[in-house]
């Protein structure tokens, strides 16, 4: 499968990275990089042990990421999660109450990248 | 001309600050190899990178939401250290909550480049950046240059000025050049010993400068009464004296000029550089302090050239003779402590005079021009410059992997301390340690009152002696080891007093060296056929523990071995050595670690107990785990056996009354133990067990 094929099977912006990054070999790279890094699963134990205050930076370096790479189905909810969980003045989470059900559509969203990352030559 | 090419050829440093690898890691691929890049995965990274590099780092690209301490953090930081003048910041940042951007650009950030990242953008911000903040840099070189021009204009109208007043008096030229030489000394001594005067080297510099002008006054008097060989009448001398005041009227009519710093020290300096300290000069008559310091200093510097140059109406005087005159009063009047500073800076003078007459004959126009040539290069840090500081660094930087030392750096705004560890026993120290106070690894290695200790002596420094050093000991891999701690306080010196910087230091291991000698120290308190303590030591311990506790029981045992000769005579001295240490061993064996076992001498020990009990049980039990079998042979002993209060007697006196006991013991029949009569058993006082009834005994009473 090659890299637009992938863009195309999980809904991604691939016009618009093309345009910001400019080559496929760069794309390709950070793609690989994504998929290897621990973020998403960081975001997944915080989340589970209560840790609020990590699970935001990682639902915030996510969704960075997956924007910076078009990934729109993930960057999208783990935007709207990051907002669920930013640290108000007295440090607590904005809205935790949201933070599961925003949490499933990311992970759905995860998933269905990574199956069809592995079918990317 | 090569140096200009390599400056435009040395790629320009950016730093990226962001916690995440993967954005560090597409920014530096989008920036390309145009730059040198250089990461940091949080806060106090960076810090560290900008304290080491400075206006090296071209440029930042910077995170906001980071742990340990976050880009906004970073941004307070730059700001109080005035960085953000230097370095220009970029926010990188999927922050777009506006309160936070707008944080960021009151903390000084240039731009903001917001995600996802466009390779496009992030390249033409940061080139726009670079030469937004290259344009300024050049503009505020020209200032600069402008400044200096003009600075270099006012010294040259003041030479030229108190140059033609200097011809006119006949002189040399050289009167001049001696006085500024002088005061700029005095100067900078008296700022070293006093804060009184407020001597900032800026005000030392001008005041250096005004001083050429401390006779301008004399253009008005006429040169046959300035230039008269012989003694002046009282006349002429009371026109001489005018020049003071006249010389500050010059200045004062100046229009326009009236608030330079240069007129008003000038005009200072020229009125009253004939006041006396006691108040007998003139023109005004001022006395003490309210003689101003610059006028008080160069009416010194003045006096003293006069001295030690030929005039018309008189020879050079030596310099010894010179400060003889001033120091004893006969050349005027001043400060006590003005006199002391002279005195201090006495052999400089002489130093310093000599070199600065040598160098004006030569030519004060080259040296004029070597002198703005160095400062246009300092001005501007040239590519030759770089490249020595490189070569220092490499230079540092290979000394210190030879030294197999630990090697520190500490600032306390922000606390940061930075390691290099080149010993051979790594200790695995984290390269930066944030708040070291507070640092497990630091806590668990030298232990908190350690690193209390070390914080409280360089806070106890000063600047003239700002050096620490002790040995301290460790934990590492759970054994205790012992290190040298060298270090050095770094102060600064501000308008509101002395400021606390950091320090840098470094730590070696000692703990081999200090091994060596504490064995060396053991040896020489051990008896060494039998490794006990021998005498003296045990005398110097028990003294000790006596007098610390005067209130507690102790027991002396003094023994000796029955018929030890003929194990020497019947089997040898190798025997004899042999069954000395089985003894020795027993009675180690038989006694708590605390209590001392020592060999007296020959075939006699002793033991020294501190007890709260009854000894009486105790010291039966010993006895009878000494005696036995070593071989062929019978250990038999006698034992003389005394008992105290820590604060009854001197050890000498406790050890001959137990000794006592012991020879009652072996001239009533041997083999057994006996009790000084006049043992104290505590609490049980009155029941005292003897079975001596010796002439000694009798004797004593």
């Amino acid at each position: 499968m090659s890299l637009e094929v992938f863009y195309a099977s999980v809904d991604g912006d691939y016009d618009g990275v093309k345009s910001r990054l400019l080559t496929e070999e760069r794309i390709s790279k950070f793609v690989n990089l994504f998929f290897s890094d621990p973020t998403y699963q960081n975001l997944v134990a915080n989340l589970d042990s209560g840790n609020m205050k990590e699970a935001f930076r990682a639902a915030h370096t996510l969704k960075g990421v997956t924007r910076d790479l078009g990934l729109t189905r993930i960057a999208d909810p783990a935007s709207e999660l990051a907002d669920a969980l930013r640290p108000d003045e007295n440090g607590n989470p904005a809205h935790p109450e949201k933070a599961n059900e925003i949490m499933t559509e990311v992970s759905a969203a995860y998933k269905k990248a990574v199956e069809a990352r592995s079918l990317l030559d | 001309m090569s140096n200009q090419n390599d400056m435009a050829e040395r790629k320009q440093t950016i730093l990226i600050v962001d916690d995440f690898m993967v954005n560090r890691a597409l920014l530096a691929d989008m920036l390309g190899n145009e730059y040198d890049i250089i990461e940091a995965a949080n806060g106090v990274e960076a810090v560290v990178a900008m304290r080491d590099l400075g206006s090296r780092i071209s440029l930042i690209l910077l995170d906001i939401v980071m742990p340990e301490m976050d880009g906004l953090e970073v941004l307070a930081m730059m700001n109080k250290q005035g960085w953000i003048k230097e370095i220009p910041v970029i926010m990188v940042s999927s922050e777009s909550t506006s309160s936070t951007i707008e944080r960021a650009y009151n903390l000084g950030v240039t731009d903001f480049i917001s995600r996802p990242f466009d390779t496009s953008i992030v390249r033409r911000r940061v080139t726009n950046t670079l030469m937004l903040y290259a344009k300024q840099a050049a503009l505020a070189g020209m200032v600069e240059d402008e400044i200096y021009q003009r600075e270099k204009s006012v010294g040259m109208m003041v030479s030229i000025l108190s140059q033609i007043v200097e011809f006119r008096n006949g002189e040399s030229g050289l009167h001049v050049l001696h006085v500024n030489t002088l005061t700029e000394m005095l100067l900078k001594h008296i700022a070293s010993k006093t804060d009184k005067y407020g001597l900032t080297p800026d005000l030392i510099s001008t005041i250096k400068l005004a001083s050429s002008l401390h006779d301008i006054g004399k253009i008005s008097i006429p040169e046959e009464v300035l230039n008269k060989p012989g003694r002046l009448t009282d006349e002429e001398f009371e026109l001489m004296k005018t020049h003071s005041a006249i010389g500050a009227d010059m200045l004062k009519s100046l229009p326009n000029f009236e608030e330079e710093p240069i007129i008003k020290i000038s005009h200072e300096i020229c009125r009253w550089h004939h006041e006396r300290f006691d108040g007998r000069g003139y023109p005004d008559g001022l006395k003490g302090d309210e003689i101003p310091i610059s006028a008080q200093v160069v009416a010194l510097a003045d006096v003293y050239d006069a001295l030690t140059s030929k005039r018309v109406y008189k020879d050079a005087f030596p310099h010894e003779k010179a400060m003889e005159m001033i120091l004893n009063g006969e050349c005027g009047s001043f400060d006590p402590f003005l006199l002391e500073c002279l005195q201090d800076i006495a052999d400089d003078i002489q130093n310093e005079l000599e070199l600065s007459s040598v160098s004006t004959n030569a030519n004060m126009e080259i040296n004029a021009a070597v002198a703005h040539t160095m400062k246009a290069d300092a001005l501007a840090p040239s590519n030759r410059t770089l490249d020595l500081l490189d070569y220092e660094r490499m230079k540092y930087n290979f000394y210190a992997q030879m030294s197999n030392e630990i090697q520190f750096e500490y600032t306390l705004d922000p606390s940061i301390a930075i390691v290099h560890d080149y010993s051979v026993n790594k200790l695995g120290l984290h390269e930066t340690i944030h708040n070291p106070m507070q640092d497990e690894q630091l806590l668990s290695i030298f232990g908190e009152t350690n690193l209390v200790k070390l914080r409280k002596s360089l806070f106890d420094t000063t600047i003239e002696d700002p050096i620490v050093q002790f040995d301290l000991q460790g934990t590492v891999d759970g054994e205790p080891r012992w290190f040298h701690l060298d270090a050095r306080a770094t102060w600064e010196d501000t308008k509101n007093g002395k400021s606390f910087l950091g320090a840098i230091g470094k730590l070696v291991d000692i703990h081999e060296s200090r091994a060596r000698l504490s064995d060396l120290e053991r040896k020489a308190t051990q008896d060494s056929l039998t490794g006990l303590t021998n005498h003296a030591y045990a005398r110097k311990v028990i003294s000790t523990r006596m007098k610390s506790n005067p209130d507690d029981t102790f027991v002396l045992m003094v023994l000796d071995m029955d018929h030890f000769k003929n194990a020497n005579d019947e089997y040898g001295h190798l025997f004899g050595d042999e069954v000395l240490k089985h003894l020795a061993k027993t009675l180690r064996a038989s006694v708590r670690d605390d209590d001392i076992v020592a060999r007296v001498g020959g075939d006699e020990f002793l033991i020294c107990m501190e007890l709260d009990a009854d000894p009486k049980p105790l010291v039966d039990r010993i006895y009878s785990s000494i005696s036995g079998q070593y071989g062929d042979f019978p250990i038999s002993v006698s034992m003389g056996v005394e008992c105290i209060n820590g604060g009854d007697m001197e050890y000498d006196e406790f050890f001959k009354r137990a000794d006592r006991a012991l020879y009652s013991m072996k001239r009533n029949g041997r083999g057994g133990y006996v009790y000084g009569v006049d043992a104290n058993f505590g609490k049980e006082e009155g029941s005292v067990i003897s079975t001596i009834e010796s002439d000694e005994v009798n004797s004593r009473n």
